[in-house]
């Protein structure tokens, strides 16, 4: 990235007491965890394939004994899934962090606030399937589409992305709003 | 590293990532207030940063991180000024203008950008992130 402009720099007066930036967490340490677990759990969740446990251990960057325990741990937990024995190699179970973020809109929301959100969304929903002239986000073929729209791709992708985000909202929101008028609170219901 | 090779499709949003950011980044010094927006679900979370490491004729600075499940990413810095702005993004999406690796430099992020190559873990395309905005913070303050 570039340095400022000259004439946006600090003046003669301002540099004289210049802020303290040796003092701030070192960027590589703020975006890690404190402990082991954060290591691993940051691991798998930015896994889009399975890995195998070495490839996790190296993600972690810890040993692959570590590697081993902590995702047998997680699959226990359901953070994980396994998908292929010999070698083992582990995914991250999306399902597991959708009934997490469940539970956190419960902790967080009453029924009449996560309604409000529910009505948003399925709002925003019915104007991307009026836009788009499609019934899901999956229908969309993008390239064809930006060609088609004379617009570009970024712009496509963006929109088709808000469009699954908003789609995933509405599961959750409907699956927190459930989960609470069947009485099933703080049940583990993970698919 | 993870999403895209499926070619052009879009994804969610990663709630649980930005989850994690969003903590990570709450306690830190560089920052006076994290938003995560829409309040309940965020679509990307804002990073705004402490003016102390800005002269005062800067009067804002902001990151603005969105992480979609399929591990494309878009991170945009934005600088208000008395007069004018500036706008770099660091983008990991499908364009008809770039790589899938690309950035947007400032001082006004023009499309098309400049293919790139980021790194391919998530915690080290944020800590470069973090360091490339440091880097321009201290040099606010040189000759």
């Amino acid at each position: 990235m570039d340095d400022p402009r000259t004439e946006l720099k600090a003046d003669t007066d301002e540099r004289r007491d210049p802020p303290e930036f040796d003092d701030l967490v070192p960027p590589e340490e703020l975006v890690a965890g404190d402990r082991t677990r954060d290591d691993f759990f940051d691991a798998v969740l930015g896994l889009g394939s399975p890995a195998t446990v070495g490839e996790i251990a190296d993600l972690a960057g810890h040993g692959v004994d570590a590697a081993r325990e902590y995702l047998e741990w997680f699959e226990r937990m359901g953070i994980v899934t396994q998908i292929t024995d010999s070698p083992a190699t582990y995914e991250r179970n999306q399902e597991y962090l959708n009934w997490r973020r469940v539970q956190q809109l419960r902790n967080q929301y009453d029924d009449e606030e996560l309604l409000a959100f529910l009505e948003d969304a399925v709002e925003r929903d019915e104007s991307f399937a009026e836009k788009f002239g499609v019934e899901s986000p999956d229908a969309v073929a993008i390239a064809a589409h930006a060609t088609d729209t004379d617009r570009s791709v970024e712009t496509v992708w963006r929109e088709v992305s808000a469009w699954k985000t908003t789609r995933r909202r509405i599961s959750l929101l409907e699956r927190a709003l459930q989960t609470d008028t069947d009485g099933t609170a703080g049940q583990r219901t993970v698919a | 590293m993870s999403g895209g090779r499926d070619g052009v499709s879009g994804a969610p949003i990663d709630f649980a990532r930005l989850n994690v950011v969003a903590e990570r980044f709450a306690t830190d010094d560089r920052s006076t207030e994290i938003d995560i927006q829409p309040e309940f679900a965020p679509d990307r979370i804002v990073c705004h940063y402490d003016s102390g490491f800005y002269p005062q004729r800067v009067q804002s600075a902001r990151l603005e991180i969105a992480w979609l499940e399929n591990g494309d990413f878009s991170i945009h810095y934005h600088e208000e000024h008395h007069e004018g702005e500036f706008d770099h993004r660091w983008d990991r999406h499908p364009s008809d203008h770039n790589t899938r690796d690309h950035v947007h430099p400032g001082p006004d992020a023009p499309t098309p950008g400049d293919d790139a190559s980021h790194p391919a873990e998530w915690r080290d395309v944020l800590s470069m992130v973090l360091g490339e905005v440091e880097a321009r913070q201290r040099a606010f303050w040189t000759e």
